[in-house]
């Protein structure tokens, strides 16, 4: 019984020691299965980043072969991408692991998804001091980092210099008198001065104009008074009158695409849009491509010398138990939001981020863009990035109401007002 | 108690096997998610994060909702015009187009062609046409020399501009009353024309009430199309100008669009109830003089 003992315990001895061996050597030896990264990507097709962001991610990839890989899964229509995160957020899924957000106060509710990585607690600080620090506190609520700023933008506006110019006006206008002026100017010429538009879910064109004058009123932080403030009441009173004076004719329920198709085919001289528009190739293939100038709008109130800004596009990260996987994917932004990385984005779009670099650009309208971005002595959020998409809405459905006269500049904004939350 | 012979058992087996997939299908896509949807209107929910039960204070802020009542009101006459423009003119078509004149058949395909193309582009083709510089502006202004309008941006005019490019489009259910009307026996009109019935009167004693059945069920069709209108009012103005053509469908898209999904929750059992409630009534109003049901009984 004894001798049986001992050779069972000699046995069991002997097996453990070959199956411990047998383990670490297939921990040695076999391969590091690749971890596979899904990017949903809105900077795809014709999107001004695209190319050099699918070259960045080849890269990558050529450089992390077997072990990392990072799959772009295109989003060409960004309303319907915004549905996707929303709805696979609500359905407790990650819509991928890495993924974008226009950050403002109704997206501000993602960050109550277990989903997304805190960045707060996994940024080391040579990496959070490459980020801008004032788009990092405004990515950050209640110390919860959960989407980087990526892209930002400068909301001014566009002016097509030929058509100022074949109306006798060689600058652009610097008070609001001179600019009525050479609009009425333009109007005599059979040019509608501006392209507004009161349609899609934020007015975009027209809500960039009322963003600026109601700055100019009430000052940088006007985004945090009641909506029947005075600043508020004469901004919607400017922006009736330049839908109504100063625009085409079919501005009310207009889309965004009207409105730039109206500048672009040259039937409007001014427009209002963010940088991302300098990279398209049917404005490259306008006449008056080069006499485009880059500037605010002249001050209607006290405040001057600001420019509308905003957080464009945050990205996201899904998190993950698996440490290697979370590692992967940190990696990988890393590498995307490095200054390398980012100054190769811009330089080929025309983008603007948040993100610092030795990048500037020295010609067209890209160098414009800095140059208005560098020489604003202040910057406020527009109406959309300060109160949300509801309130947004709310503005663009009112404005036409307000456009047609049917109600005054009091009663919109009282019927803005109620839809802000506080 | 008489136990199930072998033969029973199997064929019930066989029932159950061929119920279960489609069960499943119909439990986990309509019964889950409408009990879900029910019971989320009864909470405070922004779709991500915890719910917090709310009882009716949902349903008191939608009724409470000027925009949800507006486009409650703009359902209505949806409905009513799809109901009663829609499906009467796709009738009157049906009944010309079953005499079989000359190139009936060109115009039967004519007429069912905008069914088989994208709402998506025939909503753009009449925001095009539609234009303050489009083509309808300029063919009334040589005509009738109208000013040019903003069809789709006036309140006034834009609720009727959506309908009117919906309500045209009669093909499907032209398609629907013309197979009806084409199982009509021909010996019905035969006797007519010997008794001396114009052609008037025979659609009137002959065609119409035994097309009753199906117009009774296009037209409930049409109007449960009309309750839960979206897509091409969605793409046509967004549901704008000022609320002008904005319908529940919309508001509750934009609701969810806004992170209300337990407000989105409340307007879709809302839009639910609303659209029993008018096929009942509607069952109740014509069913029981349906020739088809008598015919049945």
């Amino acid at each position: 019984m004894k001798r049986t003992s001992k050779a069972l315990v000699v046995l069991l001895a002997m097996l453990s020691l070959t199956f411990s061996l047998f383990a670490q050597a297939q921990g040695e030896t076999a391969p590091q299965k690749e971890i596979e990264l899904r990017w949903a990507s809105i900077w795809v097709g014709n999107d001004s980043k695209a190319p050099s962001v699918e070259a960045l991610v080849k890269e990558y990839n050529a450089a992390n072969a077997g072990k990392i890989k990072v799959v772009i899964e295109p989003q060409p229509d960004y309303n319907a991408y915004e549905q996707k995160v929303r709805t696979s957020l609500a359905a407790n899924q990650a819509p991928a692991d890495i993924f974008t957000i226009k950050f403002n106060p109704t997206t501000e509710t993602f960050y109550q998804s277990k989903l997304l990585m805190d960045f707060a607690k996994v940024m080391d600080p040579q990496w959070k001091a490459t980020f801008d620090a004032g788009s990092i506190a405004q990515s950050t609520v209640d110390g919860v980092l959960k989407s980087l700023p990526m892209e930002t933008a400068i909301l001014p506006l566009w002016y097509n210099m030929d058509a100022f110019r074949s109306v006798g006006v060689t600058s652009i206008p610097t008070t609001m008198k001179d600019l009525t002026a050479a609009f009425d100017k333009l109007k005599a010429a059979g040019i509608a001065p501006s392209s507004q538009m009161t349609g899609d879910t934020n007015a975009w064109t027209s809500m960039i104009w009322f963003s600026h004058f109601a700055v100019s009123l009430g000052g940088v932080n006007v985004w945090d008074k009641s909506f029947t403030d005075p600043a508020f009441v004469e901004a919607a009173k400017l922006v009736k009158m330049f839908i109504t004076d100063y625009s085409t004719s079919d501005a009310v329920g207009l889309g965004a695409g009207g409105s730039g198709g109206h500048f672009l085919a040259g039937r409007t001289a001014v427009f209002s849009n963010g940088p991302w528009y300098a990279g398209r190739a049917d404005l490259a293939a306008t006449p008056f491509f080069n006499s485009i100038k880059i500037a605010g709008l002249p001050p209607v109130g006290p405040t001057s010398d600001f420019m509308i800004s905003r957080l464009q596009a945050n990205i996201c990260a899904a998190s993950s138990k698996d440490p290697a996987r979370e590692a992967a994917t940190l990696d990988f932004l890393k590498y995307l939001t490095s200054a390398k990385s980012i100054a190769r984005i811009a330089e080929s779009s025309g983008a603007m981020f948040a993100i610092k670099t030795d990048y500037l650009p020295t010609i067209g309208l890209q160098k414009q863009f800095y140059d208005v971005a560098n020489g604003a002595k202040t910057t406020s959020f527009d109406l959309e990035a300060a109160l949300g998409a509801e309130v947004t809405l709310e503005f663009a459905q009112q404005l036409g109401a307000l456009a047609l006269g049917r109600i005054s500049a009091e009663e919109f904004c009282a019927l803005v007002d109620r839809k802000i939350e506080r | 108690m008489q136990a199930l012979a072998p033969r029973d058992r199997t064929n019930w087996a066989g029932r159950i096997l061929f119920l279960l997939p489609v069960s499943l299908f119909f439990f986990f896509f309509f019964v889950y998610p409408f009990f879900f949807t029910v019971f989320t209107s009864f909470t405070s929910w922004r779709g991500i994060g915890g719910m917090k039960f709310n009882g009716l204070a949902n349903y008191k802020k939608l009724i409470m909702d000027a925009t949800f009542r507006k486009a409650l009101g703009n359902n209505i006459i949806w409905a009513l015009c799809q109901g009663f423009i829609q499906v009467p003119l796709a009738c009157l078509v049906a009944i010309i187009l079953v005499r079989k004149p000359k190139g009936w058949k060109f115009l039967r395909t004519v007429y069912y062609l905008p069914n088989v193309i994208s709402t998506v582009a025939l909503a753009m083709v009449w925001v095009a046409i539609y234009n303050v510089n489009g083509p309808l502006n300029a063919i009334l202004g040589t005509l009738f020399g109208m000013e040019s309008r903003n069809w789709l941006g006036n309140p006034d005019t834009a609720l009727f501009a959506v309908i009117f490019q919906t309500v045209i489009y009669i093909g499907y259910f032209m398609i629907v009353l013309l197979a009806s009307a084409m199982n009509i026996s021909q010996s019905l009109y035969e006797a007519a024309q010997i008794d001396g019935a114009s052609t008037l009167q025979q659609e009137f004693s002959i065609t119409l009430p035994m097309l009753r059945g199906t117009l009774v069920t296009t037209m409930t069709l049409a109007m449960a199309y009309g309750m839960r209108h979206f897509e091409s009012t969605f793409l046509m103005t967004g549901g704008g100008p000022a609320y002008a053509t904005t319908t529940m469908g919309i508001d509750l898209y934009l609701k969810m669009d806004a992170l209300r999904y337990s407000e989105a929750s409340t307007a879709g059992v809302f839009l639910i109830l609303l659209g029993t409630v008018v096929i009942t009534v509607l069952r109740k109003l014509f069913g029981k003089s349906d020739p088809m049901s008598e015919m049945a009984q």
